[in-house]
């Protein structure tokens, strides 16, 4: 199935899982313009970022992400998505846009890279020294 | 559809033009850029310098301590916390002479976690504040004057130069200046958190606000502050010493933590029941 893959703001790595899933598959990512104003990102990030971008093998193009992917994906005539995982809740919003606009057949997966330490689904997250406590052999003996 | 955006350079000024035209708002608000390169390569080499053993948990509350500079790298997923994580335990002969720098690689795991958990939830005050101020009596935006660095105050305003200049500050600088906001100003912790992540190439929303808010008090179990003496030691005196108010009754933060907590939190429990030990930092 014909694939291409959506590089987002968390995960701007060649290391990136989604290269690794699918090697010379189209690549794109979309600068988000409403996130761009709305949080009033200045210059030097925006520079960052895209130097971080210029390593990667990725299309790069703004407007509104959701639209652009799938647009994307229709022009290579692609039914499957890949993305990295990400915790941001626009991420999730933003796959839920995307599976909404793809043609019927078609599919979006989120892959997730290596954890920083694999930790119990029920662990305290209250305060930071309940999470470390609960983490740190793990965490010093990968 | 939009077009696609330029790849090709001839150098970084002629990307940094390229893209203060492609968006020039960000470029009218702010049009510094930034001192160090993105990229993996940029990220690699700098994973290279780490020294994370004694000589980073002996100097890392120092402004010029021996602190990795990899935040901007993590932030954006050029490196993962794993692979930096494994390349300092490849530095130690025992796991625990890293472990100060592998605990600050797990505050940012945390935060994650945090974040996954709560969504947009870490906008809005996890807890109440525990300064004895209600949320309603801080001021909902920045100050002008710390906005631009005009407050007088020369280690202030050096940070707010510094953020906007430069898109980073130091652990601790970001510490203070977060505390002076919420604690000396009276501003909610959300007007500096956004300020933050206008400027800091590391800007995430996770580790950022989460971290306001545990300065603030309202992620964490008492409000964090500092006094004078405690910044001139950890910056080896350099804002101190260019201050016109140093040791003068007019610096805010002269006085020792028993004094400035009753100034700053007359109000609070905790503050009122017995002058509280200076915050640990993490």
């Amino acid at each position: 199935m014909q694939t291409i893959l959506w590089i987002h703001g968390d995960n701007l790595s060649p290391q990136n899982p989604v290269f690794q899933a699918a090697p010379g598959a189209p690549a794109i990512f979309v600068w988000d313009e409403a996130l761009l104003r709305d949080w009033h990102i200045s210059l030097k990030r925006i520079v960052f970022m895209y130097e971080c971008l210029l390593e990667l093998p990725v299309t790069i193009r703004r407007g509104e992400v959701a639209r652009e992917v799938v647009a994307f994906a229709h022009e290579h005539a692609a039914r499957r998505i890949l993305t990295a995982d990400s915790p941001a809740p626009l991420h999730r919003r933003l796959c839920r846009q995307m599976s909404q606009h793809m043609p019927s057949g078609s599919r979006l997966e989120i892959l997730h890279e290596t954890s920083f330490v694999d930790v119990p689904g029920n662990i305290d997250l209250k305060r930071f020294s309940r999470y470390w406590q609960s983490v740190k052999k793990r965490a010093l003996n990968p | 559809m939009s077009a696609d955006m330029q790849r090709e350079f001839a150098n970084r000024e002629a990307l940094i033009a390229y893209l203060a035209q492609q968006f020039p708002q960000a470029a009218a608000a702010a049009d510094e850029v930034p001192p160090v390169p993105g990229g993996r390569r940029a990220a690699e080499a700098r994973l290279k310098q780490i020294t994370p053993g004694k000589a980073y948990s002996a100097s890392r509350n120092y402004l010029n301590g021996a602190v990795s500079r990899l935040s901007p790298y993590l932030r954006h997923g050029v490196l993962s916390l794993a692979e930096v994580r494994d390349a300092a335990l490849e530095q130690a002969a025992d796991p625990a002479e890293v472990e100060k720098f592998i605990n600050e690689l797990a505050w940012r795991d945390y935060w994650q976690r945090v974040y996954r958990a709560m969504g947009d939830g870490i906008w809005e005050d996890v807890e109440a504040y525990k300064t004895g101020y209600a949320a309603a009596e801080y001021a909902a935006d920045l100050p002008e004057d710390v906005a631009a660095g005009r407050t007088g105050l020369a280690c202030m305003d050096a940070f707010s130069r510094d953020l906007r200049e430069t898109g980073y500050l130091h652990n601790h600088a970001r510490m203070w200046l977060a505390a002076y906001l919420i604690h000396w100003r009276r501003v909610r912790w959300q007007a500096g958190a956004r300020w933050f992540l206008t400027h800091l190439l590391d800007g995430d929303p996770a580790s950022n606000n989460l971290s306001w808010q545990w300065v603030g008090s309202t992620f964490s179990s008492k409000p964090y502050y500092f006094n004078r003496e405690a910044l001139e030691k950890f910056t080896d005196g350099r804002y101190c010493r260019a201050c016109p108010l140093y040791r003068t009754q007019r610096c805010p933060f002269e006085g020792s933590y028993e004094a400035l907590a009753e100034r700053l939190f007359p109000y609070a429990e905790v503050a009122a029941e017995a002058a509280p030990p200076p915050r640990k930092k993490r």
